[in-house]
């Protein structure tokens, strides 16, 4: 009798432990899965009550998305998603090789040398990850329009370091730091310079960290949307400043607005199934391996 | 990096007028002043920091739960785990545009539809001052969630498992185990997640800027968006920026509590 109701309660505790991992699985796959479906609905079907879950699809969101050409019947905003597209591009990538060409050598320094306020300095560039971001954005706003630098990718890039260069710093710290110290001495015995140990021991050690550190630091930079929404232009918005365009004073696109953003996170699915074990590390800097 | 922050320090001792830029003049701290005198103010600062209280508590929270479920030896674990990096990776304002299409306020919106179902009257999400709230709450839970799940699960995996062979010789229950045994071992994680959504609750803005734009009547403005409003849509920029220097003097004291928190769990863990 007793092991009868030891048996039922097991099969009980099953059965809300599935019913869990399903409600898990719905709030994190649903929105993603709806934004999809409203990608492929035409106009009338996005705001048809109740809600459709089978209808015609039609790629039109995705075509006019592409051709730059919308749907509406106005033409004062029309988003030019294509170009946004590539400035993101240009922006991340232009932001992560500055970061890494910059963080290299300060990273090497903080995690091998012993030098007056080192642990301060690591900290300032950690703080960094915490400051608001607008404390920076008035005076560079300012400064941008002296400087001409205002609505452009240089200096978008510029101010993505805030983003990326400490998160470099950070990872790639955290990467050297598992180099044994022995195999770095052992170079030092036979001759080599501080900077030959840079270069030939620890830079093709750390390798797998290294892309890891441009993998997830491009990702970060994907997702800024701070930064260029207050220094960026139409010309040069990135994907997350140009998908909000689809709201007007006139109209919402919401189909166009939905294929917009299921292209604007198709890198970041495909890089962080990539870098899937790095990407806690990643936004804890480090912190939690 | 500091230069631009120390002329921003300055601007904020300044009266400055994008639109009449011979209007500029230094004024010590007339900006701080004027700004705490206001209204809106008392209500933002109320707004961030209750915002950020219940934000930290609901995720680290749930974000608990989610990691012990799946630190138990759930079927599918490793799927589950891989499908919660979904949100996690995805820019906050796609995010949020996302659950805006979900949250139209009619029975065409998705959520609605689904709630009806349980007998739950049309949500006027954003429409509402409470609604309003919840929708930003949920919106940035969603997208947080799986980073505190994630931490503490990778902290539960590390913890060492001597002390629960011992606790189940002992002949502890489950909640007894939880109590005196992961808690306290997970403290360095449970602080280390607190700091990161803490200073992230504290200046959240994409979301706030992509679905309520502050509203409506002011309910989901908080220091951050004050300061974005004074300084990009007015154009007061020595004003935005004093309300910057606010912010960042909240996160200064927050970073600081926290540190102190660090500090004691490490000496206790240790």
């Amino acid at each position: 009798m007793a092991s009868r109701l030891a048996i039922r309660q097991r099969y009980l505790w099953n059965a809300v432990l599935a019913a869990a991992a399903v409600l898990l699985l719905v709030w994190s796959l649903f929105p993603f899965l709806w934004i999809l479906l409203t990608s492929l609905k035409a106009p009338a079907e996005i705001i048809s009550v109740p809600p459709k879950f089978v209808f015609t699809p039609t790629i039109a969101n995705y075509t006019a998305l592409v051709m730059g050409e919308q749907q509406g019947q106005y033409a004062s905003a029309r988003p030019d998603f294509p170009s946004f597209f590539l400035n993101s591009m240009i922006i991340s990538f232009g932001a992560v090789a500055l970061s890494i060409a910059a963080g290299i050598p300060a990273a090497y320094a903080l995690a091998r040398f012993n030098f007056p306020f080192k642990n301060a300095l690591a900290f300032l560039f950690m703080s960094f990850r915490f400051v608001p971001f607008i404390a920076f954005v008035i005076p560079l706003y300012i400064l941008y329009h002296v400087l001409g630098l205002y609505n452009t990718h240089l200096g978008l890039i510029l101010a993505y370091q805030l983003i990326s260069l400490p998160f470099t710093i950070w990872m790639l710290r955290s990467f050297f730091m598992e180099i044994p110290m022995e195999i770095q001495e052992a170079a030092r015995i036979d001759g080599c310079s501080a900077i030959g140990v840079l270069v030939r021991i620890i830079l093709p050690l750390s390798g797998p960290g290294i892309a890891v550190t441009v993998i997830l630091g491009f990702m970060f930079c994907w997702n800024a949307f701070n930064f260029p929404l207050m220094l960026a232009g139409r010309q040069t918005f990135p994907v997350t400043v140009g998908a909000i365009q689809f709201i007007s004073y006139e109209q919402v696109l919401w189909g166009q607005m939905a294929a917009a953003s299921i292209v604007a996170v198709m890198p970041q699915l495909i890089l962080s199934l990539l870098v899937q074990k790095y990407i806690v590390r990643g936004l804890t800097m480090g912190a939690v391996r | 990096m500091m230069y631009p922050f120390g002329l921003g320090l300055y601007y904020s001792l300044t009266s400055y007028w994008l639109q009449y830029p011979n209007r500029f003049r230094f004024v010590w701290f007339d900006n701080y002043i004027s700004l705490i005198s206001e209204p809106l103010f008392a209500r933002a600062l109320q707004f961030t920091l209750g915002f950020t209280l219940v934000a930290v508590i609901v995720q680290v929270g749930l974000g608990l739960v989610v990691a012990l479920f799946l630190h138990a030896r759930v079927p599918g674990r490793n799927v589950l785990r891989a499908l919660m990096l979904m949100p996690l990776m995805m820019p906050p304002v796609i995010t949020s545009l996302m659950w805006k299409i979900m949250m139209a306020s009619t029975n065409a919106g998705i959520l609605n539809h689904m709630l009806s179902f349980i007998g739950v009257d049309p949500i006027n999400w954003f429409g509402s001052t409470q609604g309003a709230v919840v929708s930003v709450l949920i919106i940035d839970t969603w997208g947080n969630l799986p980073f505190v799940s994630l931490v503490l699960l990778g902290g539960l995996q590390a913890l060492p498992t001597e002390p629960y062979e011992a606790a189940q010789v002992d002949g502890a229950g489950p909640l007894a185990i939880l109590r005196y045994l992961t808690l306290p071992l997970l403290s360095p994680f449970l602080v280390l997640v607190m700091t990161f959504r803490t200073m992230d609750s504290l200046r959240i803005f994409d979301v706030i800027y992509a679905t309520t734009a502050g509203g409506p009547n002011d309910a989901t403005t908080n220091l951050l968006f004050m300061a974005y409003q004074y300084s990009f849509q007015w154009f007061q920029m020595g004003k935005g920026m004093a309300q910057a220097v606010v912010l960042l003097m909240l996160v200064v004291i927050s970073s600081y509590v926290l540190m102190r928190l660090w500090n004691r769990t490490a000496e206790n863990a240790a």
